[in-house]
């Protein structure tokens, strides 16, 4: 029946009606609005300012912690833009592209570190890592040439989890014509599940990068070549191939593209990238564990390129920084409670549509509301529902615990039985929220925001770090089907 | 020959193989209706192990049951087919309706996303330890020490009851699919989807009802894993999903007999895999190395056909 | 003189159904060849034998007496075959111009590291594609230019696509180009309109053109020659008017009743 209707009332895709009304189909609300805005900046101001104001970090604050997540933010930016090349600009989905971090790190460590006893250059060892990154970027790419979609997803998948397979039981590995000097390791080849630790620091020519500023700045100036880069790259024939690639393989091979190259071209510019920021963060951490090649990792660089909009480079790389501060907030309860109420006030203003601030107004009041009174009637029925301690900060603790349902006597470790039926709850809720369309929807998001407070509150926070990967799961869920040109993005479209 | 051996790893084989044609089955038919890799498969599988686990506890736990062993079982495998099969349903119709005119990269990493979810929804909610099934107490240890006797040769009953279990859904899959009005219309939209919808075929229905049959399947694999090994975990719904997947692409993706043979295949590959490596840290590579091969030279699998491109 | 284009004996099975069953033709320099026939007689399968896409089963297939059987669908384009489609294929969420320069992949150089350092030649050879482009869109009069160049593909109506098509094949600098129902889903004026264009490719771009058509007022407008395949035999050819009235043609499109009325 819904679907009967919606497709009464929008006119299809590609019939001359739908052609016609194109330009009244601009975006209402603040949400669109402010992707107007944001379309009108010239991508090379976008550009240059994810570069400018990050590098101003380190002038503000010497704080070895704040380095160290903006170390990390960067990494995942280079990460990110680089995952970009083969999923955004030429549409192949890569979930082998993690192995190549991997790769960089460990080949850093075989090269300089006290494990092998080779202490090489820094740059002798980008080289190398280059070099053997794209020849190992066209093996991964060439199963493309005869798979796609799924099949192409999957084999890239095998390859990282073969590639996982020989770090953890790298311990135990032979390599032909080396055997003698692999048995006088510790540990043999990759140590294993423990890792090399007591990497060189990076030296180039004789300087050595030991501070966390230093490697900041380090990291940083690569994102920045590899923005240009990318972007030269993006506007280039290369670039437009790539997107013809990603629209219509069959039409791009026919008007003389060699479509099996240029997948191989993409595999291999993103494994390039990976790779040597795997080497840059190695060196930086000092260690290399095979926990850094891991699904979780790859899921992670997902969402922020999903987050960004798969193809746009700065929305990439603006999905990168969100995603990893916000992941970093949630690594300590305290921090935690925090991002649920700053995440709400940033949607929520969007979800109403069209903008109007008293209906947000109304919604907020609303739900305030609506938490006291189902808190009062819970204490009289349940007492043990209620007065809890929360976990947060303590300059919201005292607002928090007098509004929604913590049960008494919890320890944070083990979930509550009333936090784990309010999270089953909360999912059908949100389920549920998706089919009702309208005034429905909005009286709905009342007791569905309480329900997600009180979620957020019971277990997610006591749990934040497992919280963390069930928000990227529903992100990536979620965008999918709500804005699957991510948020910064355009809308693309698509006729089957 | 060490006939002792092989026999055992023969039997270990055909254990585990039949549990990945379990799971297969539900890959290759999403997969035949959808061309989508339900990458979250592997999960509703591991939710299906947790559901046993649930109602194991909830009978009285595998020591002392307040009814016989074997309606334990049984109440195992069907409510962890129910349960499964109606989380299968929602995935479909929240997960994957929304994007059926979406480019197909979109599901997928909406299937990514939602293996994630999943995933680490099980482990907010029961921790990370495994969960132990206990197998070994249900009706004083029946399930390891009975079994079929051949001199040296020995199948324990647990395997026996996997192996059956396995067989009669297969076979009742079998009667669903070729012996339907559901199953004709099931088949009629893997060959051909807008062909059937004219033909007044309800598509939405018929793949609701592969996400139904496919996930109530896994969720059966997910208990007997639990009673052959005896425990579950959050995380094992991705590996048994690659190997599943791996067996139904091995067999011909979208070829019910395919999965079958595949998940056979599969099963007797990693337990003969001990002849070449006895310390079994490679036998996932081994087995996935094998997939690697069989995708590129021969995509369309064992009993597959080849697909024309269209122009 | 060699033919731009020559099949000799192009055969083509899927499974045991013979799609094209020893097909000979050629089209000569600048000539407008028409391909007609009922549904499934095979005339889409012969584009995608002649563009690589599928590999002939037996039979030889020329161009300018090279033969092109056997190499990849992006060489035989480079070589001078471009073609359009039947179901569109634009690259739907790029801009119109953007679609064009794309084309032009094939006989362009600047490589990975070009592009990257933004090479003086690279910069020139960009503003030739760009140059190129709009001169190709500016075949179609005001349709695709101007504001135009800068819309996503996706917001064209029906007919300006397969004009856009025309355009993106065109870029790609074929010797031949091979049009699949340039006229499907055009109004009369449109169809009018189309006719005369591909007369206009000929006189002013000096292309020499294969085409299908549906549309006999299309046919009989633009074709030197015309070349009639029925279940993938070729079974009849040569002017409008003698295709159009041989028996085995007529049968073919209105069944054996057709014979038995004329008696």
């Amino acid at each position: 029946m819904a679907e009967g209707e919606r497709q009464r009332t929008i006119p299809r895709i590609g019939v001359d009606e739908w052609v016609a009304t194109v330009e009244e189909r601009v975006e209402r609300g603040l949400a669109g609005r402010a992707r107007e805005a944001w379309g009108r900046v010239p991508a090379g101001v976008k550009l240059a300012s994810l570069v400018v104001v990050p590098a101003l970090v380190p002038l503000l604050t010497q704080d070895d912690y704040l380095l160290q997540v903006a170390i990390d933010t960067v990494v995942f930016m280079l990460l990110a833009v680089g995952l970009n090349v083969a999923v955004g600009f030429a549409g192949l989905l890569d979930l082998g592209y993690v192995a190549f971090f991997g790769f960089g790190a460990y080949t850093y460590a075989m090269f300089a570190s006290d494990h092998t006893g080779l202490h090489f250059q820094a740059p002798l060892v980008l080289l190398i890592v280059a070099v053997t990154g794209t020849a190992l970027g066209f093996l991964v790419g060439l199963p493309s040439w005869r798979l796609v979609g799924d099949y192409l997803a999957i084999v890239t998948l095998f390859f990282l989890q073969i590639f996982s397979t020989i770090l953890v039981n790298g311990d135990r590995l032979q390599l032909p014509f080396l055997e003698k000097e692999i048995a006088k390791l510790d540990g043999g080849l990759t140590r294993g599940p423990n890792g090399i630790s007591n990497l060189d620091p990076m030296n180039w020519l004789g300087w050595k990068l030991t501070s966390l500023t230093q490697y900041f700045y380090l990291a940083l100036i690569a994102f920045a070549l590899a923005l240009v880069a990318l972007h030269s790259l993006n506007n280039s024939r290369i670039g437009r191939a790539w997107r013809a690639l990603r629209e219509e393989p069959l039409a791009a091979e026919l008007m003389g593209m060699p479509v099996n190259w240029l997948k191989l071209l993409a595999f291999a510019t993103g494994s390039v990238i990976a790779a040597l920021t795997g080497t840059i963060f190695a060196a930086e951490q000092g260690a290399v564990f095979p926990s850094s090649v891991d699904v979780t990792v790859l899921i992670t660089l997902y969402a922020m390129v999903i987050l960004g909009g798969a193809g746009d480079l700065a929305g990439v790389a603006i999905g990168a920084i969100v995603i990893s501060v916000a992941l970093e907030a949630l690594r300590t309860p305290s921090n935690a409670s925090w991002v649920f109420y700053i995440a709400l006030a940033l949607t929520l203003p969007a979800l109403v549509r069209p903008w109007r601030w008293q209906l947000v107004a109304l919604l907020v009041g609303a739900t305030v509301g609506f938490g006291f009174a189902v808190r009062a009637i819970v204490e009289a029925a349940w007492p043990a529902g209620t007065g809890g301690r929360p976990l947060g900060e303590a300059s919201i603790d005292d607002w928090v615990s007098s509004w929604v349902l913590l049960q008494r006597n919890a320890t944070p470790e083990v979930p509550t039985a009333l936090g784990k039926t309010a999270f089953v709850a909360l999912i059908v809720a949100v389920l549920g929220l998706t089919v009702l369309k309208g005034r429905r929807r909005l009286v709905a998001l009342v007791p569905t925001l309480y329900l997600a407070a009180c979620v957020w509150e019971n277990v997610l926070v006591p749990q934040s770090a497992v919280t963390r990967y069930i928000i990227l799961g529903a992100l990536l869920v979620g965008m999918m089907a709500a804005r699957p040109q991510g948020l910064l993005g355009k809308t693309r479209v698509e006729i089957v | 020959m060490d006939w002792e051996r092989f026999f055992s790893l023969t039997v270990d084989g055909a254990t585990r193989g039949s549990v990945y044609a379990l799971i297969a089955l539900g890959f290759s038919m999403v997969y035949g209706i959808l061309k989508l890799l339900n990458f979250a498969h592997g999960d509703v599988f591991m939710v299906g192990g947790f559901i046993g686990w649930g109602v194991i506890g909830a009978l009285g736990g595998a020591t002392s049951p307040v009814v016989p062993a074997w309606a334990v079982i049984v109440l195992m495998v069907v409510a962890a087919m129910v349960g499964c099969s109606l989380l299968g349903v929602t995935l479909e119709r929240f997960a994957y309706r929304p994007l059926r005119q979406a480019p197909r990269i979109a599901p997928l990493i909406s299937a990514l996303g939602a293996s994630f979810f999943l995933q680490n929804s099980v482990l907010l909610l029961f921790g990370a330890d495994f969960k132990q099934y206990e197998t070994i107490d249900l009706a004083g240890g029946a399930l390891y020490l009975q079994g079929i006797d051949w001199g040296a040769f020995h199948i324990s009953l647990v395997r026996i009851v996997v192996i059956a279990v396995a067989i009669a859904m297969m076979v009742a899959l079998s009667g669903l699919v070729y012996r339907t009005q559901l199953g004709k219309a099931m088949r009629a939209t893997a060959y051909d989807r807008e062909a059937a919808a004219m033909m007044g075929i309800d598509v939405d229905r018929v793949i609701m009802a592969a996400f139904f049959v496919g996930s109530a399947l896994a969720g059966a694999a997910g208990v007997l894993v639990g009673l052959f090994t005896g425990s579950v975990n959050h995380f094992m719904g991705f590996n048994f999903g690659l190997k599943a997947f791996t067996a139904a692409v091995v067999g011909g993706i979208g070829s019910i007999p395919g999965a079958m043979l595949g998940g056979l295949v599969i099963g007797f590959a990693e337990a003969y895999a001990a002849y070449i490596d006895p310390s079994l840290r490679w036998r996932d590579l081994l087995v996935f190395s094998l997939l690697v091969l069989v995708m590129i030279f021969r995509p369309s699998g064992l009993l597959g056909r080849p697909e024309i491109q269209k122009v | 003189m060699t033919p731009v284009l020559e099949l000799r004996g192009v055969t083509k099975s899927f499974g045991g159904l013979r799609v094209l069953d020893h097909v000979d033709l050629t089209v000569a320099e600048g000539e407008i060849v028409s391909l007609i026939g009922p549904n499934g007689a095979g005339k889409t399968t012969v584009f995608n034998v002649i563009t690589g896409v599928y590999r002939p089963d037996e039979g030889d297939i020329l161009l300018d007496g090279r033969s092109i059987v056997g190499l990849p669908p992006h060489q035989i384009t480079r070589l001078g075959v471009a073609r359009t489609f039947q179901t569109l294929r634009l690259f739907l969420n790029m801009t119109v111009k953007e679609n064009v320069m794309a084309a032009a992949y094939g006989h362009t150089k600047a490589g990975l590291w070009r592009s990257i350092l933004r090479t003086p030649g690279q910069r020139r050879e960009e503003r030739e594609i760009e140059r190129l482009a709009e001169e190709k869109l500016a075949f179609f009069g005001q349709r695709l230019v101007g504001y135009r160049f800068d819309q996503p593909a996706y917001s064209l109506s029906y007919a300006n696509r397969r004009r856009l098509e025309i355009a993106r094949a065109m870029a790609a600098k074929p010797r031949i180009l091979l049009l699949d129902e340039p006229a499907a889903g055009m109004n009369p004026v449109e169809t009018q309109e189309i006719t005369q264009l591909i007369g206009k490719l000929r006189q002013e771009a000096g292309y020499t053109i294969l085409v299908i058509e549906h549309d006999m007022h299309v046919v009989e407008g633009i074709s030197d020659r015309v070349v009639a395949l029925d279940h993938g035999v070729k079974i009849a050819e040569g002017s409008f008017e003698e295709v159009a009235t041989d028996p085995r043609v007529i049968e073919a499109y209105l069944g054996v009743q057709a014979e038995a009325a004329r008696k």
